[in-house]
């Protein structure tokens, strides 16, 4: 009987774990987390803390679950090894595991400025179902917020401010939010929608450091320009650092995630990875990548489990991801990869509706839509065929986008 | 009231603007839907024209998250 070991009980954890089910009903299946609590929506904890939605519809597991499929889950555990060679598990107080194969799903923590008082109280920081519910309760009694770090995860804070009924500053360094994926004229869509809400960004800023009160709850942002910004609630949203301490030594390739092949087997026998923390072989790129959306996650880890059950690369990992803004009246969607490339092509079509696609060697390798999001399964088609198209531009950049528009495909 | 996706086969759906969600509501995110689902959803948003079952991945009673929260009815 095979044992498998899953580190890690979010999306990709889970799906290996029903898939794994699935593909060798005799095998023990543990799933270890430090969490407190089984599967939850990663992605809906955001309107949990905006207010919108209650706690019970966001579990998506509860224990029963896994005693349905026979899989040991071991809440609140803490790995705080992995002998590679001995295939131990080591636990800080539970005990030893041995796996045949190992699935290491743990995700990311996210970092904290390097400034002064930035752990003080009143600063949030933004991944667990656990955060979400501090942000809630300290947000519905604060006035005035800042937030920091202009991307896909900073722009929650915003929306958590907005909804309830926070003022607040969005220092970001740069020009515009998310300056890697979006040119001026997206990014001031974005800001209207910001301003909307009641959030105001605040351009060429940051944090320099924080200064707190008597009782070391936070009261304003200064930035690096020495402007003052007074704040009961900040919200920091810089980025990831992958949970991956417990593997030192345990001689796992790592280069800002976990290096995987398309199989998500990692570069030691019987180890694989999946999730956030992953740095895949992108097979539509044709590089490495990483993608943090859920989609991909779930994915990733339904393709670890079938190359695991098989002990063979018996599929691998081919995936266009999606990832949507849904805080404003007008949608969002970033889809592939938007910040990789090396040709655009953009075009504005109203004060709400903004398309830019990014190409490489001539294919669409991502793109970000607003307003209309019509064109997303035209484009995520062309990047699954890995198509040349980057010469039509004008074709995709059409309102409403023609496959049959474009001129046939060449023979290499 | 959640209704076996085989009794709705060939009913129209419409999409439902909602102001609260009740705790024992099936609630998924736009992310989750599939790309064709999610063109279906934002279709039916913009032409605010009926969906039938065979064409999108939903049941009546589910709730999306989009810039709104939609319920999914039987029309």
């Amino acid at each position: 009987m095979t044992q498998y070991v899953i580190i890690g009980d979010g999306i990709s954890g889970s799906s290996a774990a029903e898939t794994l089910r699935e593909k060798d009903p005799d095998a023990q299946i543990t799933v270890i987390t430090d969490e407190g609590e089984p599967l939850y929506n990663r992605i809906l904890i955001k309107e949990h803390a905006k207010g919108k939605l209650p706690e019970a519809p966001i579990s998506i597991h509860d224990e029963g679950w896994y005693e349905e499929r026979d899989i040991d889950l071991s809440l609140n555990t803490h790995v705080t090894s992995v002998d590679t060679d001995a295939k131990v598990v080591h636990t800080h107080d539970s005990g030893d595991l041995e796996y045949d194969k190992l699935l290491v799903a743990t995700g990311g923590t996210p970092t904290q400025l390097p400034v002064d008082n930035s752990d003080a109280d009143g600063i949030h920081h933004f991944w667990t179902f656990e955060d979400a519910r501090g942000i809630r309760e300290h947000a519905e009694q604060s006035d005035t917020g800042v937030i920091v770090g202009a991307g896909l995860l900073g722009i929650d804070f915003a929306a958590v401010c907005g909804a309830q009924g926070i003022e607040a500053n969005y220092l970001m360094r740069g020009d515009r939010w998310w300056r890697y994926a979006l040119s001026a004229d997206g990014a001031e869509i974005m800001h209207e929608g910001m301003r909307d809400v009641g959030v105001e960004p605040v351009f060429d800023s940051g944090v320099d450091h924080f200064e707190t009160d008597d009782d070391g709850h936070v009261t304003a942002a200064v930035d690096p320009n020495d402007e003052r910004y007074e704040c009961d609630f900040a919200g920091v949203a810089i980025g990831l650092s992958f949970n991956t301490e417990f593997l030192r030594g345990a001689g796992l390739e790592e280069e800002n995630g976990l290096i995987v092949d398309e199989f998500m087997q990692t570069n030691v026998d019987d180890v694989y990875a999946a999730g956030d923390l992953t740095r895949f072989y992108d097979v539509l790129l044709g590089e490495q990548a990483q993608n943090g959306s859920w989609g991909s996650a779930k994915e990733q880890g339904r393709i670890a489990a079938v190359n695991m059950a098989a002990d063979d690369e018996a599929e691998q990992f081919e995936w266009v991801s999606s990832y949507s803004i849904t805080h404003f009246d007008f949608p969002f969607l970033s889809f592939g990869h938007p910040t990789l490339g090396d040709d655009y092509a953009e075009r504005k079509y109203s004060d709400t509706e903004w398309r830019r696609i990014a190409f490489k060697d001539g294919k669409i390798v991502g793109g970000v839509l607003i307003g209309d999001l019509s064109p997303q399964t035209a484009f995520k088609q062309l990047m699954r065929e890995q198509r040349v198209v980057a010469d039509q531009k004008e074709v995709l950049l059409e309102p409403s986008v023609d496959l049959d528009e474009l001129a046939p495909t060449q023979e290499q | 009231m959640h209704m076996a996706t085989s009794e709705l086969r060939g009913s129209s759906l419409k999409l439902t603007r909602i102001e609260s969600v009740s705790a024992d509501a099936t609630v998924r995110h736009v992310d989750q839907l599939e790309s064709e689902t999610l063109d279906t959803f934002y279709t039916a948003l913009e032409g605010n024209r009926p969906i039938t079952t065979a064409e999108i991945g939903l049941n009546a009673g589910d709730i999306i998250v989009g810039p709104e929260y939609y319920r999914v009815d039987l029309m």
